[in-house]
């Protein structure tokens, strides 16, 4: 087990960089997730950690050593692919001891078939990687990655080629495999839900640079950037773009009061944290969405359009209907002009700003 | 027009001209091969007599032989020869030395790799008297041949191949051309391997040994079986740059030469059509067998049976 160290890491092909200027910490045992739009650079990373491809700049440090030249071969990874990569000449057994053969371990067998076990494939191990289904032929890949006790586990979206339901239970079960052998893992995804629930700590990348880390909470309530607000959350933030004029901006004859924050500023408003009310920030119902447990509606406002979430246990709302919405100034969020977070920075609608 | 006429036009108008080839440039041959075979015919053309005399020039009837017949001379040596001459390029070049190239040059950047196969092309893409020339020039026995310019600088004695290595160097001069095909067909199939699985064999600790070994190899199976089989039977009767290189010399008579000089070549004692029509009917019975036995070994039913590609 390793603790892992990027240090002004950067990848770049001719004029295009992948990442660029990328520092993480991560501790041993810990489970990261990189979490991103495609193409934003978590794979390139991931394969710069495996060793298949070189750094442009930086370091990669294992446990403090240096590892920029040290082969793939020699760092022992485990890595799991999107696609899981399974040789398909070999058997189940085969593809779990493939790494074992580099090893000269005296008992590769007994071994193979533990971590078989571990990942509840043993019954398979004769069978051929065409002859499983998706979720068996992750399980194998897994068991493969884990084998050699690798100082790191690498998980190439896992999970994006498995149905909902077996997605849902495959997510506890990597959790569950990776706790008990306490192997630092990184988990690359686009998918916020799985980075969230997976991991400890969650990694925000966009445009080859790292936007915020930290917990799903720290994401989703406290964004450090106009990025990351309006990429966690689904539905998403809604992000009013607007000028602070005289402490307040303005929209036709709407006003929302601002502290703490002057010139071009975007104003962050989760769907759930906006609730109808007598008074406050005037809307026509555009349409409605029902989502199950909650009703999505849109709604155009004076600073454009907004969504906001129901419970659907409230009366339904007919379109063109007008409204008023109301929010606390806590949970208003600010992004600067560089699109970070203004801290300290709220936003409140006045008393009466609306009849 | 009813289905079944419709059916009937469909089937003749995609399968006839294959069939007509297949007929004009392949049945017929072979049964007039097997007519003439039986007679007597000589350079005047004329048949007197349906008899197996030709079968007896090559195989009389003895006691003491093994198989209760002897062989004629010239012909068990044109037998050896071809098993050599076939053997050896199949397995050197147009198999082995495919295999090197295709390997090789996929793990090269993609133009210099791309250079390297053009390189091993060109002798396709020239024509064969201009190949063989180039082989004549390179392999004169004088100070003037390229083989012995290049001996020369390292102070060895100008050597002769025609005369010293005839073998060596019709299995040089086909395999140099024949191992194209297979690199091409190689190529393509390692190009096919999913990147990924490089990338993981990497990971779990493989050298670039045992990628080929237990990535590269296994899914080369098919294509191998078939450059087998189909170079086997190509290689069988070809005679083409042996001629071109070595005229009818006696030292590189394989079967499909021996065929060819004794009736169609011009000036070498040609025009005994039946008995090159017997010596071709074997032949085409040791393909047959070939292929049969290649088909089997390389369990090509398998191949042919199904799409033998895993994707995932």
């Amino acid at each position: 087990m390793a603790r892992v160290e990027l240090r002004n890491l950067t990848k770049s092909w001719d004029a295009a960089t992948a990442v660029a200027d990328m520092s993480l910490s991560i501790a041993d045992g810990e489970f990261t997730a990189i979490l991103g739009p495609s193409g934003c650079g978590k794979s390139t990373t991931l394969f710069m950690l495996a060793g298949v491809y070189r750094p442009t700049a930086g370091d990669i440090f294992f446990d403090g050593a240096r590892v920029n030249d040290v082969e793939a071969r020699s760092r022992n990874v485990g890595i799991v692919f999107q696609s899981y990569a399974l040789y398909p000449n070999m058997s189940v057994l085969q593809n779990i001891l493939f790494p074992l053969r580099f090893q000269k371990v005296p008992d590769a067998d007994r071994r193979a078939r533990e971590m078989a076990e571990l990942v509840q494939v043993g019954e398979l191990l004769d069978r051929r990687p065409s002859q499983l289904s998706g979720g068996q032929q992750q399980r194998v890949a897994l068991a493969r990655a884990l084998v050699k006790r690798p100082n790191l586990l690498l998980l190439d979206e896992p999970l994006s080629n498995l149905d909902a339901t077996l997605r849902l239970s495959m997510r506890a079960e990597i959790r569950r495999i990776t706790r008990e052998l306490g192997v630092t893992t990184i988990l690359v995804t686009h998918d916020q839900i799985e980075a969230t629930t997976m991991a400890d700590r969650v990694v925000c990348m966009a445009n080859g640079r790292v936007e915020q880390v930290g917990t799903a909470d720290d994401l989703y309530l406290r964004p450090d950037t106009r990025f990351v607000a309006g990429f966690i959350g689904s539905p998403p933030m809604n992000l009013i773009e607007a000028t602070v004029h005289e402490g307040a901006i303005r929209a036709g004859a709407a006003r929302i009061a601002v502290t703490g924050a002057e010139g071009t500023v975007t104003l962050g408003l989760r769907p759930e944290m906006l609730h109808p009310a007598e008074r406050g920030l005037q809307a026509r119902v555009a349409h409605v969405e029902p989502m199950g447990r909650e009703r999505m509606t849109t709604a155009y406002t004076d600073f454009g359009t907004i969504r906001f979430i129901e419970p659907i246990a409230a009366p339904a709302r007919d379109e063109g209907e007008l409204m008023h919405l109301q929010f606390d100034a806590a949970d208003t969020i600010l992004f600067g002009p560089d699109g970070r977070r203004l801290p300290g920075a709220r936003a409140s609608l006045p008393e009466a700003a609306h009849a | 027009m009813s289905s079944a006429t419709r059916q009937a036009t469909n089937a003749l108008v995609f399968l006839g001209p294959a069939c007509l080839f297949l007929v004009a440039l392949l049945v017929i041959p072979i049964g007039v091969d097997l007519v003439v075979a039986f007679t007597d015919m000589s350079q005047t053309l004329t048949v007197d007599d349906l008899t197996t005399e030709q079968f007896r020039k090559i195989a009389t009837p003895s006691d003491e032989a093994l198989l209760g017949f002897e062989l004629r001379y010239s012909f068990y040596k044109a037998l050896m020869l071809t098993a050599v001459y076939v053997t050896c390029t199949l397995t050197i070049f147009n198999v082995g030395f495919a295999l090197v190239l295709a390997l090789t040059t996929t793990a090269l950047p993609d133009w210099l790799g791309g250079i390297y196969r053009a390189i091993w092309l060109l002798p396709r893409m020239s024509p064969s008297v201009v190949y063989a020339l180039l082989w004549l020039w390179s392999v004169d026995p004088t100070e003037r041949g390229l083989l012995n310019q290049v001996l020369g600088v390292f102070g060895i004695a100008p050597i002769n191949m025609k005369l010293d290595a005839p073998m060596v160097l019709i299995v040089f001069a086909n395999g140099f051309i024949g191992a194209s095909i297979g690199m091409l067909i190689l190529t393509s199939a390692i190009r096919s391997i999913p990147e990924h699985l490089f990338h993981a064999a990497r990971a779990d600790g493989a050298g670039s040994l045992s990628v080929v070994r237990h990535i590269v190899l296994p899914h080369l199976r098919w294509p191998l079986s078939y450059i087998t089989v189909f170079q086997a039977l190509a290689l069988l009767v070809s005679f083409e740059y042996i001629f071109l290189i070595m005229g009818p010399a006696r030292s590189t008579m394989t079967m499909a030469m021996l065929a060819y000089t004794k009736t169609l070549a011009p000036d070498i004692g040609s025009g005994q059509y039946a008995y090159g029509a017997a010596i071709t009917l074997i032949l085409i019975v040791v393909g047959v067998a070939v292929a049969l036995i290649l088909y089997r070994l390389a369990n090509m039913k398998a191949l042919l049976a199904r799409p033998r590609i895993e994707v995932h």
